[in-house]
């Protein structure tokens, strides 16, 4: 069976936009990991991204064609299933959802309500993911704070951090 | 400045192709044989000036009783240094962000990238801070080195 490896989009964003996106997730593979994002993060991976290029091409065409790429780049990672989009169970996390919103808000003492859908989605995941497969799940981000976030939930889900 | 403007002045930085621009504006609906004629251009060079004249969309032609014959297109140019700085600056996030943002823009990221970097702030938290999408905020991190 494969592992399970959680990526957030920073680290697919960064990857496509210099072109080794491909060569990551084939990587991941022949290790033996499948990589899942739940779908609230492929909305910032392929709809703004999208949208900023359309806003964009009069003025800076090149660089609205740079971004296509790297949106066609990680459209089609989903689309081979190199990339799996995991739906959140919000009905069974909404009370892990809701700490997680919790203690983000805290990192930089926003309201709860402004803390954005993809922070908390990882984190449901990861602990979702972690409660059905009973295995220790691999996790990849840029992002510190995001980790940090996770680590609060230590004690409810075993994981370990990859670098990319 | 758009690629329209980029074709337009890398089209008429070259005298000789610009010699013919000028020339059609004046001369409207001659053939590849009139233009060679008229400035002394040898007729496969005259062929592949209008050939990129044409790609640039600076030049159009027509074929009328089996003769092509070629117009210059109406284009207006404005050129100042800060055109021209804004035509080879290198396109970037970090440019556009800019651009929008001005300098008071680029404290404001460097602000942030230092809380996100220490772990303060997560990039969702950053992005909705400075009124950025997602994707921009990773983009300007990656361009500023901050990402592995």
């Amino acid at each position: 069976m494969s592992r399970k490896l959680v990526v957030d989009s920073s680290v697919f964003i960064a990857l496509s936009r210099r072109g080794t996106l491909e060569q990551y997730l084939k990587q991941k593979k022949d290790e033996g990991y499948e990589v899942l994002i739940p779908r609230a993060i492929a909305r910032e991976l392929l709809y703004d991204p999208k949208r900023l290029a359309e806003e964009i091409s009069e003025k800076s065409p090149v660089l609205a064609k740079k971004i296509m790429q790297s949106v066609e780049a990680i459209d089609a990672a989903i689309g081979h299933g190199l990339i799996r989009v995991e739906t959140v169970n919000y009905r069974k996390y909404s009370r892990v959802a809701d700490n997680v919103r919790k203690h983000l808000s805290q990192l930089e003492a926003m309201k709860e309500h402004t803390v954005k859908k993809g922070d908390p989605e990882i984190i449901v995941l990861i602990i979702q993911l972690h409660d059905k497969f009973k295995e220790r799940i691999s996790v990849s981000t840029n992002d510190k704070g995001l980790l940090r976030t996770l680590r609060a939930f230590r004690n409810v889900v075993e994981y370990e951090v990859l670098n990319h | 400045m758009s690629e329209k403007a980029i074709s337009v002045l890398k089209a008429v930085g070259n005298p000789n192709k610009a010699r013919i621009v000028a020339h059609l504006a004046g001369h409207s609906g001659e053939t590849a044989e009139d233009l060679g004629r008229h400035l002394s251009y040898p007729l496969p060079t005259v062929y592949k000036y209008l050939r990129e004249l044409e790609a640039a969309r600076i030049v159009r032609s027509e074929v009328k009783d089996k003769v092509r014959l070629y117009y210059s297109s109406d284009f207006k140019l404005e050129v100042s240094p800060r055109k021209l700085m804004e035509m080879f600056e290198e396109q970037s996030i970090l440019n556009l962000y800019r651009s929008r943002f001005g300098e008071e823009g680029m404290r404001r990221f460097s602000e942030v990238a230092r809380k996100v970097k220490a772990g303060n702030m997560t990039y969702r938290q950053a992005a909705s801070t400075l009124g950025i999408t997602y994707y921009e905020f990773v983009s300007l991190m990656d361009e500023a080195g901050a990402i592995q």
